[in-house]
């Protein structure tokens, strides 16, 4: 009797996590080409958004520090030096939000598409995690002691996230405007056979 | 905005846009300024007559666009110490009252519209705070003078 309600017990255990499995499994062309045109955008936007050479430049340029140092009243430094903080603030949480995200595409979605070598995985998974870690001690530092705390690891976190993007753009070449734009017009295609 | 518009154009009708209405514009910030009320708000297109008749709207609309986008990226790329010489110049330019100018930039804050469309939020507001900044300077710099040249006041 014990044995049989053990069984059973067991046996509906086992179709609890089929029936999430199957449920999981379902991915449909419309949210996949959403999903696919997401994370498009993501690297759009740490590509040309966050990472431009030039931007990141003069968010850390420390010709404006000393320029205002020379020029400005203390209230007017204080004011430079609390709106630097913010911006240098949301860029590396913006940065360190992009790489979640892309994070979790690759986790969740690019393995069903793309033909990803275990090689390129691993040295993904590897550099987001490096650069989660070197985002967040940057967000100590800026938070801390200012904008220009740790220009050094603002450089390690700017090549680092441009690595993830080079690595996430190869290995994810598929995700062009056109064949998103072709996935989602045609519902006979399957995110998983592109 | 996209139109399918010839791009050849485009690249001439701006090439004209540079030549004549933004010549007179030395600063970056100036122009963005200038380029950024040619558009109305409603519809986010840009329209100038002069360019309209010497083309088409479409294309004068998407000339100002770039230019506009120009101008933004050169404000963007400017160092504190450059915004504060542009926004002298533009005052100059405006022949408004010093007092009155900055009272005005501070409660309307009118840079935050003349931002084109499309641009990173970060990047937007990072033009604020600079814009921001470089008008206390500014303003610190009025204590006591009135119209005088900017580089005659500023430290060494």
């Amino acid at each position: 009797m014990i044995q049989l309600a053990f069984s059973l017990v067991v046996g509906f255990a086992l179709l609890i996590i089929l029936y999430f499995f199957a449920r999981g499994g379902k991915v449909s062309a419309e949210g996949s080409a959403q999903q696919l045109r997401e994370a498009r955008q993501t690297l759009d936007s740490l590509q040309f958004g966050l990472l431009p050479d030039d931007l990141v430049h003069r968010i850390f340029a420390t010709d404006d520090l000393q320029y205002v140092r020379r020029a400005a009243p203390p209230q007017v430094q204080s004011l430079f030096l609390s709106e630097r903080k913010d911006i240098s603030l949301a860029w590396v949480r913006r940065i360190r939000g992009a790489i979640v995200d892309l994070m979790r595409f690759h986790r969740g979605h690019a393995r069903l598409y793309a033909q990803l070598s275990l090689l390129m995985e691993l040295l993904l998974a590897l550099n987001f995690a490096r650069l989660l870690m070197v985002c967040r001690f940057l967000e100590i530092a800026l938070y801390l002691r200012g904008p220009y705390a740790a220009p050094g690891m603002v450089r390690t976190v700017a090549a680092a996230a441009g690595r993830v993007c080079t690595i996430s753009e190869k290995s994810l070449v598929f995700l062009k405007t056109s064949q998103i734009d072709r996935l989602k017009n045609d519902p006979s295609h399957h995110g998983a056979s592109v | 905005m996209d139109f399918p518009t010839n791009y050849t154009n485009v690249d001439q009708a701006a090439d004209d846009l540079r030549r004549r209405s933004l010549a007179h514009m030395a600063a970056p910030l100036e122009r963005m300024i200038y380029l950024g009320s040619t558009r109305d708000y409603n519809t986010g297109l840009y329209y100038h007559d002069g360019l309209s008749s010497r083309f088409s709207e479409m294309v004068a609309c998407q000339a100002l666009a770039n230019c506009h986008r120009e101008a933004y990226q050169q404000v963007l790329q400017s160092s504190i110490e450059d915004l504060v010489q542009q926004l002298d110049s533009y005052i100059q330019s405006t022949n408004s009252a010093p007092l009155d100018f900055i009272a005005a930039w501070k409660n309307l804050q009118p840079y935050r519209v003349a931002v084109p469309a499309e641009t990173d939020p970060l990047a937007a507001e990072f033009l604020c705070s600079n814009v921001k900044i470089a008008l206390s300077i500014w303003e610190s710099h009025q204590g006591g003078r009135s119209r005088q040249p900017l580089n005659a006041s500023l430290p060494q």
